[in-house]
């Protein structure tokens, strides 16, 4: 079938970046829908209000927002739009998505995390399947992201140390912060393994993208040296090197239109003049991240797709997950430490990059009697960002601090002890109050009606949570920390979401056929994190990549 | 506006608790809203529309409250330091921010205005600095009262702590003062946030 385009790619981030670099590389042609605009290089700076106090790179909770339900303390779900409650569950909308916000913490997925309900059996209230695929099917794409993407670390050899088929990363480590050491230390007189978290971020200069600067703000913000492996940096920049990709930010999708045999034919979208414009080619692929991924699936119906495109066994929206867990945190005060410790303790730039998977499986009869999926620990200093933490200072048991006592007490939180925390990620299982649908009601400003999303946990992802964040406490006492304490709660970061669209081998039960394509619309691809029925113990955004460079192969062989 | 992402890189937990606080707060101050009535704010005072202040006036009463807030010592800046009045000039007229906000800081001014005459039969910037603090204190003990003067100790911070660009923290004072390290590279005109 002829189209304007041999690929449509909907969406940016790091599920579309690979299909767009692999088939662009291939001689394809390739149109870019993204919804946000292109920020460059140049345009990224450590401006803590750009980043994290304004929506300079998410919508306004004004145009564009969610309503969120929630179990309500009288019981039932009570819903209440995100421009009521401020409730941003925006992530970076922009050319290369989330991805030029992300930390980088690169972990893959383990074997078992593929095999989940096979592993370690059904859980109550939880949707638990196996993977159509297998790590093995995966591994050869982690080992590309590697490469292409660029990742940078060491194998340190520990006990829950997944298959590589290359012995070690392609690039040397970051810079790591004087404290790792002593983290490795008490780590070791516990007689756990600490390992070295590989990061996204090039330790070396490799063709346009210069090697990290170190300047300590890194999460949260936009990389000014392109050496974090954002889609945008890694994979956007190259596919347009080729003169075969035609990038169109600011261009909202709103429909993708399909025939009577469930073929998508036309993507329908609005530009940045607010004008209707559509495209067609062969093969489309969705990756708007995993909610408004299956939002505009389900607002796409068409003749064959009557309840929105994929849903046929109305699953669709269905099994969203984030990532489950908790943090906890201590204090280095300075004063108990001598000037050299100090000094360590001050240093800004290099990163912490530990981390503990000794409990990816528990296997402890304090928690049960069978092995039980478990989580990792991952170390890391607060985020540096100065107005949350002067925002904490206004309150002094609940009550509104202002004036001298006030200025006292920012003095001795600024200056006194620097705030050391580990994060805890577990598995969330999905169940079936997790999932997204279309509110009947709130409009985005193009007149769609905005995603609703229930945001269930089950209880279970707690007592995981609580028990590694005993661990991670422990680790901390034996550095000798002041304060220590942690937090675990069933609500979801909004940075971690996955799910909706499920791969799975039988159409009744997922809307994704283990090629990630959906079911009944056989030139439709979702490639973002949707795909995923379980989501490790880890962040994603490897495990997003990987399939998506899978599924730039599966589109390649159907192309030819 | 999140805090989420600025308190872990997982954007989860210590971020989990103060999105819920911000919430919290946000729910307090749309129930102050939600009558818009003096009695909700301030429930000793009454009359505020007679007592309404000119756009002016809200500004010198608002510079006032500031300087109570954050004041200026010889060792450590205070809200006249940080340009905390022209900054809060510069949140106000920015339409991104929600408008119900906006209007919830200038409408304090005429309540917190109308409660000075009502107590002291004068206008609150004509009180001495004892007076206007124990007007603070009061003011604090409603929630919605609270909420106006956390509002305002929000925009203050930002004026303390953000880059300069912004026109608060002039010469990085707030930054020195905190021994506070910004990154790099910092933001500068072209590419900074532009208000709506």
């Amino acid at each position: 079938m002829a189209g304007d385009f041999d690929i449509c790619v909907i969406g940016s981030g790091a599920g579309a970046g690979p299909v767009i670099w692999r088939l662009t590389r291939a001689g394809y042609s390739v149109v870019v829908l993204e919804k946000g605009p292109w920020f460059k290089r140049e345009d990224f700076s450590k401006d803590e209000l750009a980043c994290c106090r304004r929506s300079h790179y998410t919508p306004n909770l004004r145009d564009e927002q969610h309503v969120l339900e929630e179990l309500a303390a009288s019981g039932g779900w009570q819903a209440t739009p995100a421009g009521e409650s401020k409730r941003d569950f925006w992530n970076g909308n922009m050319v290369g998505g989330s991805s030029n916000l992300m930390s980088g913490y690169f972990h893959r997925l383990k074997p078992h995390d593929f095999r989940l309900l096979s592993e370690f059996g059904p859980i109550e209230g939880a949707n638990l399947t196996d993977w159509p695929i297998s790590y093995d099917d995966l591994e050869p794409y982690y080992s590309l992201v590697e490469r292409v993407v660029g990742v940078s670390g060491s194998v340190t050899p520990h006990p829950r140390q997944e298959p590589r088929s290359n012995p070690d990363f392609p690039y040397p480590p970051t810079a790591e912060h004087p404290v790792s050491a002593w983290i490795d230390e008490a780590c070791r007189e516990l007689c756990h393994h600490p390992l070295r978290v590989a990061r996204a971020i090039l330790s070396q200069r490799e063709g346009g993208r210069d090697a990290c600067s170190y300047s300590g703000y890194c999460g949260s913000y936009g990389c000014s040296t392109n050496a974090k492996g954002s889609a945008r940096a890694a994979l956007i920049e190259p596919a347009l090197a080729t003169g075969r990709c035609d990038l169109r930010p600011d261009s909202k999708v709103y429909r993708l239109e399909s025939d009577a045999q469930g073929r998508v034919v036309q993507a329908h979208y609005y530009d940045a003049q607010g004008e209707a414009r559509k495209v067609s080619a062969r093969i489309f692929v969705v990756a708007c991240q995993a909610i408004e991924s299956s939002r505009l699936l389900l607002g796409s119906p068409g003749p064959a797709h009557p309840d929105g495109l994929g849903n046929h066994s109305g699953q669709l929206g269905r099994n969203l997950i984030f990532s489950a867990g908790g943090a906890g945190s201590g204090y280095f005060t300075y004063a108990k430490l001598t000037p050299q410790q100090q000094d360590q303790v001050r240093t800004l730039g290099p990163f912490v990059n530990r981390a503990l998977q000794d409990w990816y499986v528990i296997d402890d009869p304090r928690f049960g009697p069978h092995p039980a999926k478990g989580g990792t620990i991952d170390f890391l200093f607060a985020h540096p960002n100065p107005i949350p933490l002067a925002n904490g200072v206004r309150w002094r048991d609940g009550e509104l601090l202002w004036g001298k006592p006030l200025k006292r007490k920012l003095e001795r939180w600024f200056t006194e002890d620097r705030k050391l925390l580990f994060e805890v990620f577990c598995d969330w299982l999905p169940n079936d109050d997790c999932f997204v649908t279309l509110d009947p009601q709130v409009r985005d400003k193009w007149g769609s009606p905005v995603a609703r999303v229930r945001l269930g946990s089950h209880p279970h992802d707690q007592r995981v949570g609580r028990y590694l964040a005993e661990r991670g406490q422990e680790v901390l006492r034996a550095m000798g920390l002041d304060w220590i304490g942690a937090s675990v709660s069933g609500a979801p970061p909004p940075n971690l979401v996955a799910g909706g669209c499920r791969f799975g081998t039988d159409p009744q039960q997922s809307v994704l056929d283990p090629d990630c394509r959906v079911w009944g619309a056989d030139n439709l691809y979702v490639s973002d994190a949707s795909f995923m029925p379980t989501g490790g113990s880890v962040p994603y955004t490897w495990t997003i990549y990987a399939n998506a460079f899978r599924v730039a192969d599966i589109i390649r062989q159907q192309l030819i | 506006m999140t805090l989420r992402r600025n308190i872990t890189n997982r954007g989860d937990v210590p971020a989990l608790a103060s999105w819920r606080e911000q919430l919290l707060d946000r729910r307090r101050f749309l129930l102050g809203l939600a009558g818009g009535s003096l009695s909700l704010l301030l429930p000793l005072a009454e009359g505020a529309d007679a007592n309404a202040l000119d756009e002016a006036g809200r500004w010198r009463l608002i510079a006032d409250v500031q300087e109570r807030l954050f004041p200026s010592e010889p060792e450590a800046p205070g809200a006249r330091e940080l340009n905390a009045l022209a900054y809060l000039q510069w949140v106000v007229g920015d339409r991104n921010i929600d408008a119900q906000e906006r209007a919830f800081i200038l409408q304090g001014c005429d309540w917190l205005e109308s409660l000075s005459r009502e107590q002291h039969g004068r206008e609150f910037i004509a009180l001495d600095a004892e007076r206007q603090e124990a007007m603070l204190e009061q003011v604090a003990r409603s929630e919605a009262g609270e909420n106006w003067l956390s509002t305002l100790l929000l925009y203050l911070l930002e004026a303390l702590l953000t880059d300069p660009v912004y026109g608060g923290n002039p010469d990085a004072v707030g930054w020195r003062w905190l021994q506070h390290r910004p990154g790099f590279p910092r933001p500068n005109e072209r590419n900074r946030y532009r208000a709506g």
